[in-house]
């Protein structure tokens, strides 16, 4: 029992470093239909500016607070002055862009390696997230309870924004409208590139957080960006709540498939994909029924 | 959220440019006559070097061809292709190595194996479209880079070796020889070329193209178009495998890696620098790609950096591939 | 037996009703007109009819037999072809491959992978008979993004032919047309068999008039009314929201 709910804890842990980069990800995609694969480079992107950061100041809290921002400024930069101009010049499609992000994924992966080689790195969990705390009869990291509550923290303040406030209505109607909302005198370009910006900083953010439980290496983003990527198609693309529940779900399978059959590995991940595709192609929180 | 019926789904044209077919007769004639005469002099005529790269060209081009059938013919984007590369090597390793059966008994058993499995994973992948198939793609591949990772049956991330090449000494040659290997290769090119440039004039094949073009239409029209692209799916399966059968003979190995995104990457952008749809686009897309891929490794280390920015302004770019801006070029001038 | 029949058909997304009980009759060589304005219902009543969306509840039977939700292709197997209200071509390749890919669609030759397309010369009769009937003929080898807007439509119309339906729909097929363009296609579709049903979804008065003989009209998802040209123009609750002063 003892085991089971340690486990469970370390699902949900999970669950919400995966859903920090899962709601980038399709916040991004549902907005301005961009799929990047290179998502997970800005997770990296993270986590190494957080350790320039903590090594310089010793403190995690300022790593937390502006190892975000390097992705956040890259993915501004990324939208506005790449994707946004050849999207507008018609020159690329949807799955261009998506092709494009790829080539930036083999470049990135190259980056990093360039500059920080393979070796590992960690940032120290802070003094007052240290320890165990006692939790229905077990004894169970603070730093993971931590992460947990960032992350249902975040999801719910997204909610809040986006269905309760003008920039959220402002977003919403500038996917179903753009020349319309650009008409009503909002830069939509610049909008979509914060927006841009904001997805990748809650990947990079993502990087920071799970540094103390995660090793900081070169390869991070792309073990943990496939597990998004289900993620994201198992909650249907686009969709936030979808991100969230499909992220709980895909966390808790990854996690108990490692600790009951330890040579799954991500196949159980893999097999929830596949199975959500044979019988609801459109995931399982995405819109009904296209025939095509 | 949510999405609806038209939008974003109804994508009519895939992303990559393409070209009308057929390609016409007359300007293949006489270029085509001197390709095939200077590629059968080639062994009498250059270096050792020359040769090993022609070689790495053709797989390279076969490889690029399956994924044209389905890319640039079919329009379905796929990230995942090299699972059917990696399939075809590790199907005769196991077959060769682990099961006893001599080569020409391993290689058809592998490529119907591909081909069911493919069906299979088509069925399940052309359940989805654009973006998520791209996706669900590239998660099936990363399924089998995981298992031949971890599987030790298949000497897991070491890889396999002792491939055998075909046994050619009924006629009087062996297939170790670079030069009679070339000659093998070229064979099997040449085969795999005739076979898609069938399938391409079909009525199969212009059911592909129609159902690139406008899947929708394609279904109104009265084709049972899920088949189609099934279909489509394992063919290009079948094609890739093949590459990987002879990817795993020129090296005597196969490991994980030909299983990898970043393998699957490299062909998808050889069929968008040769311009996808033309036949001949893969292969001219595998020329660039080789020759710039062995530029790159004598300038630097950082090849994956390199080939990235590469890759972004060919996509960017390059919208009909090289032989699509060839053929505007020469459409300008008559 | 009717061509095509609705039975109670209701569709509802979420909240909103945007069928309501919906009954509709078509007599075989009937030409049918669904007119309504905007919202009214009339793109999803097509969408439902062939098969592209499931309705809330209700039967579509096309020729006796009920429609299989989730197949249009079975739905044209069936006899009943559609053309669509924003051009949906085969935009790459040439006005007779489009047409021939439509005739191919219930040929055997739809499986042969080795054979070429062009071996197979009944159906690229076919093709060259319907190009000839929507006066494509002249433009047969041009590709599809060179052709005129009107030539468009015509090429439209002319691949749901090539199913060689018993029922037609068309979506708006005049529209976006020029004056002439609408002319032509007009004399083009009366031009068609009698024995072909059609039913026809339009907004322009004067193509509907020119083809069809009896008008349907939708309001808010439900039938107002259905009756003859004659009975339409005079009927004073159509006349004064639909057809506007100067048809009465």
């Amino acid at each position: 029992m003892q085991h089971f709910l340690i486990q469970a804890l370390n699902g949900v842990q999970l669950s919400m470093l995966v859903f920090l980069l899962a709601v980038g990800l399709t916040l991004i995609f549902g907005l301005m239909n961009i799929l990047n694969l290179a998502h997970g480079a800005f997770f990296t992107m993270g986590a190494y500016f957080g350790l320039v950061v903590a090594n310089k100041t010793g403190s995690f809290w300022l790593a937390l607070l502006i190892g975000p921002l390097l992705p956040f400024v890259a993915g501004f930069v990324l939208q506005f002055f790449i994707l946004q101009p050849l999207a507008q010049r018609g020159r690329s499609t949807h799955l261009d862009l998506a092709l494009l992000t790829f080539g930036l994924l083999f470049a990135t992966a190259g980056a990093v390696e360039y500059i920080y080689g393979s070796a590992f790195h960690s940032i120290a969990t802070p003094d007052m997230l240290r320890g165990r705390i006692a939790l229905l009869g077990i004894e169970y990291p603070l730093y993971r309870l931590f992460i947990i509550a960032v992350g249902i923290a975040i999801a719910l303040a997204l909610v809040l924004v986006i269905d309760r406030t003008l920039i959220g209505a402002t977003l919403r109607a500038g996917v179903d409208n753009r020349e319309m909302v650009t008409a009503l005198g909002i830069n939509i370009n610049v909008l979509f590139a914060l927006v841009f910006g904001f997805g990748s900083a809650l990947a990079g953010f993502a990087g920071v957080v799970s540094a103390p439980v995660m090793s900081i290496y070169s390869n991070m983003g792309i073990g943990i960006v496939v597990t998004t990527f289900v993620v994201v198609v198992v909650g249907g693309l686009g969709n936030l709540k979808g991100s969230f529940y499909a992220s709980l779900i895909v966390g808790m399978t990854d996690t108990f498939a490692q600790a009951f059959l330890p040579e799954a590995e991500l196949f159980a991940v893999y097999a929830l994909l596949i199975v959500v595709m044979i019988f609801r192609p459109q995931g399982l929180f995405g819109a009904v029924g296209r025939v095509a | 959220m949510s999405t609806e019926v038209t939008c974003r789904q109804s994508e009519p044209r895939a992303a990559l440019k393409l070209l009308p077919i057929p390609v016409s007769r007359r300007a293949c004639g006489i270029p085509l006559v001197l390709l095939a005469a200077g590629l059968c002099a080639l062994p009498s005529v250059v270096s050792g070097y020359a040769m090993t790269l022609a070689v790495e060209v053709m797989i390279a081009g076969v490889f690029a061809s399956g994924i044209n059938l389905l890319t640039g013919y079919t329009g379905l984007v796929s990230l995942g292709q090299a699972m059917f590369l990696g399939l075809g090597g590790y199907g005769i390793a196991i077959g060769t190595a682990l099961l006893g059966w001599p080569l020409w008994v391993s290689a058809p058993v592998t490529l119907v194996v591909v081909a069911a499995s493919a069906t299979v994973i088509g069925a399940i992948c052309t359940r989805t479209r654009g973006v998520e198939f791209l996706l669900i793609t590239l998660a099936f591949s990363q399924m089998f880079y995981g298992a031949a990772i971890k599987l030790r049956w298949t000497n897991g991330s070491d890889g396999m070796t002792g491939i055998p090449r075909p046994d050619l000494s009924l006629l009087g040659v062996s297939a170790d020889s670079p030069a009679t290997f070339y000659y093998y290769v070229l064979a099997v090119s040449v085969l795999a070329l005739l076979l898609l440039w069938r399938i391409v004039n079909s009525p199969f094949g212009s059911i592909l193209v129609g159902i690139r073009e406008n899947e929708r239409r394609m279904m109104s029209m009265g084709y049972a178009v899920a088949n189609y692209k099934i279909g489509s799916f394992a063919l290009a399966a079948i094609v890739c495998a093949v590459a990987g059968i002879l990817q795993s003979q020129y090296t005597y190995f196969v490991g994980p890696d030909s299983m990898s995104w970043q393998m699957s990457g490299e062909g998808v952008l050889m069929v968008i620098i040769g311009g996808a749809n033309v036949i001949f686009g893969p292969f001219a897309g595998a020329a660039i790609f080789v020759v710039v891929k062995q530029a790159l490794s004598l300038i630097t280390d950082e090849y994956n950096l390199f080939f990235g920015i590469f890759f972004m302004l060919v996509v960017a770019f390059f919208r009909g591939g090289v032989l699509g801006a060839i053929n505007t070029l020469i459409g300008k001038l008559r | 037996m009717s061509a095509l029949e609705i039975r109670n058909l209701r569709k509802a997304f979420g909240g909103l009703q945007v069928i309501s009980d919906l009954d509709l009759k078509v007599p075989s060589g009937q030409r049918h007109a669904v007119i309504g304005p905007n919202g009214a219902g009339k793109t999803t009543l097509f969408n439902i009819i062939t098969g592209w969306q499931p309705p809330t509840s209700g039967e579509i039977l096309i020729q006796g037999i009920p429609v299989q939700q989730g197949r249009p292709d079975l739905v044209t197997r069936g006899g009943l072809s559609r053309s669509f209200q924003k051009n949906m071509l085969l935009e790459s390749v040439t006005v007779l491959e489009n047409l021939r890919v439509a005739c191919q669609a219930f040929h055997a030759s739809r499986h042969s992978v080795f054979r070429s397309c062009r071996s197979f010369s009944d159906v690229v009769r076919k093709a060259h008979d319907v190009a000839e009937q929507m006066h494509l003929d002249n433009v047969l080898h041009r590709n599809v993004n060179e052709l005129s807007y009107g030539q468009k439509r015509q090429l439209e119309v002319a691949i749901a032919l090539c199913a060689e339906p018993k029922i037609l729909l068309m979506d708006e097929p005049a529209a976006g047309t020029s004056p002439d363009e609408r002319a032509n296609l007009i004399k083009l579709i009366n031009g068609l068999s009698s024995e072909l049903t059609i039913l026809l979804v339009e907004h322009d008065m004067d193509v509907v008039f020119a083809i069809c003989d009896v008008i349907t009209v939708l309001s808010y998802g439900k039938v107002l009314t259905t009756g003859t040209k004659v009975e339409i123009q005079s009927n004073p609750q159509v006349i004064e929201a639909y057809l506007g002063q100067h048809h009465a």
